[in-house]
């Protein structure tokens, strides 16, 4: 079982969440498998993994657009069923990540906003539009922007009025998917300020799902990691990303590129991930591990504590050790030579 | 020694809704033989563009309006129809894509599609262009190469589908790789992968890459040499980490500053103000400057070009001491 | 030193937004369409005033001549006045294309939209409604059915609404199984809108364009049907003037007066072209850009 932040304050729980599908031939795709995890009111999780790890997946189930198989999702302690009321999906809302698809295209950004302000009675008839315009000026956009069409706007203003689409609902959580990937770096910064912001000022709980680590690390507080729909790592960031004690992690940490890395970054894991339908036996990432022993492939690790005593959890049966760093000597430094010495590829 | 690839004054108009603007304006690069140029820029740059107009395969709606493409000291010539250019002469052109899937036959297998070119191009008989395609789906890491030869591209996963392409490209024995952000789609564990593969494939065969790219933190693995591009035009070059860690343009020093690094969390991105300007709607004289805090009135009414500023340095900035002088005191802070 | 400016404010700019006036002025097939469409409109609305006999008005004297100053349009072998059967024709071709394909547009969007959003045992038992439909031959079922039910112009309306919904059920339940995926759809649901308010205000706007192209081109059919159904006796009934009929009489004179089915014949064809046009003006001028 993952550990609590603080039991009084937990916000959102996801407990044993497991999806599958059934494909063709009788098989079944694993999409998420007893994925537990716990968000604190105010916190940033960041849930970070590469394509095909199961986060999107986790997310729909968060905002109930898709039924778990197993497990449960908990608002405040109140397990959110499979048909969910008004209010409750006012308090759970999305960001996503493709800003060229997530708005209605023939929708003012008011008539959007007005819609949801209206349906759920958040504001009497006769406010709606101040309301909007406080909206968009919570965004950073200006209130005449209010009269366009997601067509007269560029990435980064459409994902601000995603978000303000967010926020104008008041709600409790935000799960936000991916929602800088598909921008430009120097808008990626804004937004991240915009969440930053948001997060500070309104006590927002965010869940920000990226593949990206530099992102995940700036803005969350506490991370949980995801291979092949499982979380393999989890716990405060400085934990995970200083001490990482699942190899997955350790080899995410040192592929993620560097500014100024003059060496090549030497590929620690070996292959791809194996499809989601063929989940290895044991451990799902020991075919990939380069510190696989027989163990791994017999014995699933349970997500458990790592000993530190700070609720940093690994399912990893090397948990208890320092995981290798694969490079030999020190991470990079800026402007450094820092030869990674011969690895040994695939 | 004269450089592989010259590029000199490329410009490619392209037509969008009937109205006409200028995609890339005036790009001139060189690349040496074994040498590894990174172009950066963010979306819409012409970036992307200025590869396919150096191959002559610009898609509908793009021309060619002058420029020359100089390998090996021979001019090749364009004639626009798509038909791509660098094939006939000794030292060949290839070119990878971003979207591995689409830019594959659907309906040829890899094993194919890789022996079309040594069949066609280098006129080697069915069997042996088999044999070479074999021998390059091995040398690109795919294991199991015989019976991958047969399989679709649908049934491989993305990170093997963009050693197929790699596997194309080399086929034809190019002496010059063109990349076209390769692994913008790839996850991370498997962009390292293929990043250490052309690095592998550069030392082993001696072949020279121009590597596009969005994402600067990629390119001090790949490129000794760096050019930013914005609205179609290169406002910087020099060595990677020189430019990196002396910027000489505020847009190179934009886009650092709104950079994420993984190793030092705790710095805030600063975002580079204003938005890239619609190309039907460029700024006059430096198109950068509505966003620039150096900008002064000379920036509006010259036509900046680059001007050297360092040894092997160049900027297009008026003020580009100004800016050396700034992040160096902001260093010693 | 010269004084530098002010960086612009990030992302404040926003693009401008045509204007409807201007997106329909950029679609030279809505305007072609539309002038043609209204041309005819107006012509067969106007033809107590415009048209010079009465339809049924005989002028043996005068029959089976060519366009001249009497009779613009020639006569037919009865004596009667092309343009003035032309006009009035038009009227009785053009309502019955317009009445006919309203209930299979309403009825078949909607079903189509039920079926497309909701999915699972209603919309596979549905489908094979539909698909049993389609598969008969279709003249073969509005023969039978007109039969069955009385010639004349109900007969057309009972037969077409029970066949033609169909179509338009099939093309908006792909449109909206293609919608209900998409992240704006999910964002309406998730933001605790009904699902009915979903479908009505936020996926019926998209799928319904194709619906709307198709039917301007159905009113054409339904003319044609009206032709077809004329040679069997089974159209509208004389002495009724209705350019199917015309046609029809008129083939037993091509050699000696053309002019009696050429005209109702230009006429089938300019009010084809004109809806399609505009069928397809509309298209571009409601996709949002």
């Amino acid at each position: 079982m993952s550990g609590a932040a603080s039991a009084s304050g937990v916000l959102l729980e996801v407990d044993n969440v497991s999806v599958s599908f059934h494909v063709e031939h009788g098989r079944v795709l694993r999409a998420v498998d007893t994925v537990s995890f716990q968000v604190a009111k105010g916190e940033v999780l960041g849930l970070v993994g590469e394509s095909g790890c199961g986060k999107t997946t986790v997310a729909k189930c968060i905002v109930g657009q898709i039924t778990p198989n197993a497990g449960a999702v908990r608002l405040e302690g109140r397990e959110l069923g499979p048909k969910r009321t008004a209010e409750e999906r006012r308090a759970i809302q999305m960001v996503f990540q493709d800003p060229y698809s997530s708005l209605n295209p023939r929708m003012s950004v008011r008539q959007v906003l007005s819609e949801l302000l209206g349906v759920h009675r958040i504001v009497p008839r006769a406010g709606i539009e101040d309301r909007c315009r406080e909206l968009m000026a919570l965004v950073g956009l200006p209130p005449d922007a209010l009269g366009g069409l997601p067509s007269q706007f560029s990435g980064g203003q459409r994902q601000r009025i995603a978000i303000a689409r967010a926020l104008a609902v008041e709600p409790r959580v935000i799960i936000a998917d991916e929602p800088v990937s598909a921008l430009d770096v120097s808008v990626q910064a804004t937004i991240l300020r915009l969440f930053e912001d948001l997060g500070s000022r309104l006590g927002l709980t965010i869940v920000f799902i990226s593949h990206n680590l530099a992102v995940v690390r700036h803005l969350s507080r506490r991370v949980a990691v995801m291979y092949l729909g499982r979380i393999v790592e989890e716990g405060g960031r400085e934990s995970v990303f200083g001490d990482p004690r699942h190899p997955y992690t350790r080899a995410l940490l040192e592929a993620a590129p560097r500014l100024h890395q003059t060496e090549l970054v030497r590929p620690v894991v070996r292959g791809e991930p194996p499809s989601p339908i063929d989940i290895p036996a044991g451990c799902s990432f020991h075919p990939r591990c380069p510190r696989a022993e027989e163990v791994c492939s017999q014995v699933r690790p349970l997500l458990e504590s790592v000993g530190t005593g700070d609720e940093h959890l690994a399912a990893c049966h090397f948990r208890r050790e320092a995981s290798p760093r694969f490079g030999d000597g020190t991470p990079p430094t800026y402007r450094d030579e820092a030869p990674f010495g011969a690895l040994e590829g695939p | 020694m004269t450089p592989l690839l010259e590029v000199e004054d490329l410009v490619v108009e392209m037509r969008r809704h009937g109205a006409a603007f200028r995609a890339v304006d005036g790009v001139s690069f060189s690349l040496e033989r074994g040498g590894a140029l990174a172009i950066v820029g963010e979306s819409g740059c012409g970036k992307s563009i200025t590869l396919r107009a150096i191959m002559d395969l610009l898609p509908s709606g793009g021309r060619l309006v002058s420029g020359r493409v100089v390998v090996d000291g021979v001019e090749l010539e364009a004639d626009n129809r798509g038909r791509g250019r660098g094939h006939d002469q000794r030292e060949r052109m290839s070119i990878i894509f971003q979207d591995a899937l689409s830019a594959l036959n659907p309906v040829a297998t890899v094993g194919n599609q890789i022996a079309e070119a040594p069949r066609h191009v280098l006129a080697l008989g069915r069997n042996a262009s088999r044999e070479r395609a074999i021998e390059l789906l091995r040398l690109v890491g795919i294991p199991d190469p015989e019976r991958r030869y047969h399989a679709y591209p649908h049934e491989l996963s993305g990170g093997t589908r963009q050693r197929v392409m790699i596997a194309i490209a080399l086929s034809s024995e190019p002496a010059i790789l063109l990349c076209d952000e390769p692994t913008t789609a790839l996850d991370v564990t498997i962009q390292t992968q293929i990043l250490a593969l052309l690095c592998e494939l550069r030392e082993a065969r001696g072949l020279s890459l121009v590597f596009v790219t969005h994402d600067l933190s990629v390119v001090s693995q790949v490129a000794e040499q760096l050019a930013v591009m914005y609205t179609g035009r290169l406002v910087e070059t020099g060595p990677t980490e020189i430019v990196l860690g002396a910027p000489r343009h505020p847009y190179t020093a934009g886009l650092l500053g709104a950079a994420l690094d993984v190793d030092t969390p705790e710095r805030e991105p600063i975002a580079i103000p204003g938005s890239i300007p619609d190309p039907l709607r460029l700024p006059s004289g430096c198109t950068f400057h509505p966003r620039c805090r150096f900008a002064t009135l000379d920036c509006v009414t010259t036509d900046v070009r680059l001007e050297p500023v360092g040894p092997d340095q160049e900027a297009a900035c008026l003020h580009s001491d100004a800016l050396a002088a700034a992040l160096a005191g902001a260093g010693r802070d | 030193m010269a004084p530098s400016f002010q960086p612009v404010e990030t992302g404040q700019e926003v693009a401008r937004r045509p204007s409807f006036g201007s997106r329909v002025l950029h679609s030279p097939t809505f305007i072609a369409g539309a002038v043609m469409t209204a041309t005819m409109v107006t012509l067969v609305l106007l033809s107590p005033v415009i048209g010079r006999y009465s339809p049924v008005a005989l002028d043996p004297l005068h029959a089976l001549s060519g366009p001249s100053a009497l009779h613009w349009l020639g006569t037919d072998e009865l004596g009667r006045d092309t343009w003035s059967r032309l006009l009035y024709g038009g009227r009785t071709d053009l309502q019955v294309g317009v009445l006919a394909v309203v209930f299979p547009f309403c009825f078949g969007v909607f079903i189509g939209t039920v079926c497309g959003y909701a999915g699972g045992l209603l919309d596979t038992i549905i489908m094979r409604i539909v698909d049993v439909v389609l598969a008969f031959p279709f003249y073969v079922l509005i023969i039978a059915l007109v039969f069955a039910v009385g010639v004349g112009t109900h007969g057309i309306y009972i037969a077409y609404g029970l066949t033609d919904w169909v179509v338009y059920a099939r093309t908006t339940r792909s449109a909206t199984m293609i919608a209900r995926k998409l992240d704006w759809v999910a964002a309406a649901e998730g933001g605790g809108i009904s699902r009915a308010r979903v479908l009505w205000r936020h996926i019926l706007p998209s799928t319904i364009t194709q619906a709307i192209v198709y039917v301007m081109s159905d009113i054409v059919i339904v003319i044609l049907v009206v032709v077809a159904l004329g040679y069997l006796g089974l159209g509208i009934q004389p002495p009724a003037p209705d350019w199917g009929s015309m046609i029809y009489d008129g083939q037993n004179f091509l050699q000696t007066d053309q002019w009696m089915a050429v005209f109702p014949g230009l006429a089938v064809v300019f009010t084809g072209i004109g809806l399609s046009l505009l069928g397809d003006g509309l298209a571009d001028v409601l996709r949002p850009e």
